[in-house]
């Protein structure tokens, strides 16, 4: 078996990956605040004189907020590409389940228990009812009719929200009783890690990050196994699987469902990250975010479209700290997604995987 | 104010809401039936003609330019919303000829998504533009002087004129596309595209041209729109997101490609809304239930039942789902 071989055969087991994801979300938040390499070149640039462009780059560092924010978006885009770039169905009514995930997190962490583990796991729960109920009825019609239907009842949600339930949501102020307590009653989340505080960060982010790698082997699970191959035949060809005898309708139904349990642990996790639910996390440009996050890093792919809400959200926050280019950070992007969608249509990471096998091909090792 | 000018003024109210609407949702069904082209951008052009009348409006009028300076405002002209809205509808036509060419064309033979996507990315990039350009805060784009005082109708009692104004500019443009559509050649023609563009176009009619202007009218209804809508709002770079929704809804009640159902939809959609804001709150023993916070749900929810009881909508042909 030659080198490469093995290396393909190590890289398609489950274990490993999961060991990847884990040593990759660890190092994550030590790269956005003091990566070493940039603390060089920062240095080299200040002793070189030029104050200026090693200022721009010392902006560059500190984001400890960042990673976990990033994790959180990337488990949404995550489960949002399960139902995109997997089964083909264009949702615009994402927020819904982002948004009630948050929501009732945020009651339930006000009136019942502030355990940050409950209320993940109370988010998610309604999240996926709410995903059942809009699923069923969305999934009704296909094509742009179904993309419509999403946009129709979230948009439902989130008026709901602004003002007849104003008493629960506390309407445009959003919500703001949140009270997050420790984990298994011992570790504020706001406290810095035990081991390796500074290379990894606060318990907040070690809480987002497991959450993320469960997330992520729940993911890769479904995805790889026999279930997650239907969802991909739907996408190639939807009459053909209904022939095989597949019950379309039926993995349509819970593939929506599955992306809304993302959705719905991605909420909750946002609403404990900031400890505040605004009420824009159920307008449909929420759910527009998701899907710019995920066509830019890649459909169909696991990973790209985590990788695309890094990118989204480095440069809705770094980059818009930038002088000139920062006050265009959402038209650039904007520009990007269109470029995507014309010429690359697998995105980032689809680009970066075509690449790696012209190399490898060149390469000539097989 | 008796009970017969409350109805009435509701009905008007609703009648004013609806034809905004109707003018943006006729314009996005004939791109959509003709054309089978998902329009995510049809907002961005309603927010073009919004900023467009702005500008036109401000910079023509006698009242509030160099010329007032001069001292000749007491003519009392006031020409700059009449020159908004006759330049502005053409400015949003040629945007969307545009449009047709370089965005729409290309994806016309990729998937529904895709377009979707693609106009998206589109809208955002519009919005993003106008924050950039005139900065995130509401405008107000002040009522044409001539149209800005209240009449005094039969019935109803006071009613603001500019209203009136925006049921009557609606009612007119619908009837003269209903009349391009229905009894001229171009629209023979464009119909008949619609149902077999392969026949049509081995007969020898060249249809990229038809599509073009098909694009480009529905286009400028939009930029009417926000030349007449503007007005009655705050004008910002949101309001284009907002509205298309509402418009996207009224299409699919109505029932794709069918412009009649586009103003049936228009109407009933602002009926929900006006009616709901003008109810009376209800009070059983202790418990009031208050109508106006629903108004909005009210809508949504119209047209969840509406499809999916009849998921083609209101006057559309049964089609495969």
């Amino acid at each position: 078996m030659s080198l490469a071989q093995t290396w393909d055969s190590i890289k398609e087991r489950e274990l490993f990956v999961m060991g990847a994801v884990l040593v990759v979300f660890a190092v994550f938040p030590y790269l956005l605040t003091d990566f070493f390499v940039m603390n060089m070149v920062v240095e080299s640039l200040e002793s070189a004189g030029m104050e200026g462009i090693a200022g721009l780059l010392d902006n560059m560092r500190g984001w400890d907020e960042l990673a976990s924010l990033i994790l959180i978006w990337g488990i949404f885009a995550m489960g949002y590409d399960l139902l995109l770039g997997y089964t083909g169905l264009l949702s615009f009514g994402h927020a819904a389940f982002w948004g009630v995930g948050a929501y009732s997190a945020g009651y339930f962490s006000a009136h019942v228990s502030s355990s940050p583990i409950l209320i993940v796991v109370v988010g998610t729960v309604v999240a996926v009812l709410t995903a059942w109920l809009l699923g069923y009825l969305s999934l009704r019609r296909g094509g742009i009719y179904f993309t419509i239907l999403t946009l129709v009842f979230a948009q439902m949600m989130f008026y709901l929200a602004s003002s007849p339930l104003s008493f629960i949501t506390n309407g445009e102020n959003g919500f703001t009783n949140m009270k997050v307590g420790e984990l298994f009653g011992t570790y504020d989340l706001g406290s810095e890690f035990i081991v390796l505080g500074d290379f990894i960060g606060g318990w907040l982010y070690v809480f987002v990050a497991i959450i993320g790698v469960i997330c992520v082997g729940i993911a890769y699970r479904i995805l790889n196994s026999p279930y997650g191959l239907v969802f991909h035949a739907i996408h190639e060809n939807e009459q053909r699987a209904e022939f095989v005898g597949l019950n379309v309708g039926r993995y349509k139904l819970m593939s929506f469902v599955i992306s809304g349990f993302f959705a719905g642990v991605a909420g909750s996790l946002f609403a404990i990250h900031g400890s505040y639910v605004p009420l824009e996390s159920l307008y449909w440009t929420t759910s527009g975010e998701v899907v710019i996050m995920s066509i830019l890093g890649g459909t169909g792919s696991l990973f790209g479209p985590i990788f695309g809400a890094g990118v989204y959200l480095y440069i809705e926050n770094v980059v818009v700290s930038l002088p000139v280019i920062g006050d265009f950070w959402h038209l650039i992007l904007g520009v990007v997604f269109v470029i995507t969608i014309a010429f690359f249509p697998s995105g980032v990471w689809g680009a970066i995987t075509k690449i790696r096998s012209l190399v490898r091909r060149s390469g000539g090792d097989r | 104010m008796s009970l017969a000018a409350d109805i009435a003024s509701v009905l008007l109210n609703s009648l004013q809401t609806g034809a905004i609407y109707v003018l943006l949702a006729v314009g996005l069904s004939i791109i959509l039936g003709t054309l089978k082209f998902v329009n995510f951008a049809h907002g961005a052009l309603y927010l073009i003609g919004a900023y467009a009348g702005i500008l036109i409006a401000g910079e023509m009028s006698l009242s509030n330019g160099k010329l007032q300076e001069w001292g000749m405002s007491t003519i009392g002209l006031d020409l700059g919303y009449a020159a908004a809205l006759i330049l502005v509808p053409i400015l949003v036509f040629v945007i969307g000829l545009l449009m047709e060419r370089f965005v729409a064309r290309p994806f016309y033979d990729r998937p529904d998504t895709d377009q979707i996507l693609v106009t998206f990315g589109l809208a955002v990039i519009v919005q993003e533009l106008f924050r950039a350009m005139f900065g995130g805060n509401s405008q107000n784009f002040s009522q044409p002087k001539w149209a800005s005082g209240a009449v005094n109708l039969p019935v109803v009692g006071n009613f603001p004129e500019w209203r009136l104004w925006v049921i009557g500019i609606t009612a007119l443009l619908v009837i003269l596309v209903i009349g391009l559509i229905e009894y001229t050649d171009f629209g023979l023609i464009v119909r008949a595209g619609t149902l077999d563009s392969e026949m049509v176009r081995l007969l020898g009619v060249r249809l990229d041209r038809q599509y073009l202007i098909v694009f480009g009218i529905g286009a400028a209804l939009a930029g009417v729109a926000g030349v007449v809508g503007g007005p009655l709002e705050l004008v910002n770079p949101n309001v284009g997101t907002g509205i298309l929704v509402p418009a996207f809804i009224t299409v699919v009640i109505g029932g794709v490609g069918s412009t009649r159902g586009a103003i049936v939809g228009g109407l009933l959609l602002g009926f929900v809304e006006s009616t709901l804001i003008a109810l009376p709150s209800l009070t059983i023993g202790s418990f009031t239930l208050n109508f106006a916070p629903w108004s909005q749900v009210g809508m949504y929810a119209v047209a969840a039942v509406v499809l999916l009881v009849r998921p083609q909508g209101l006057f559309g042909k049964e089609v495969e789902a």
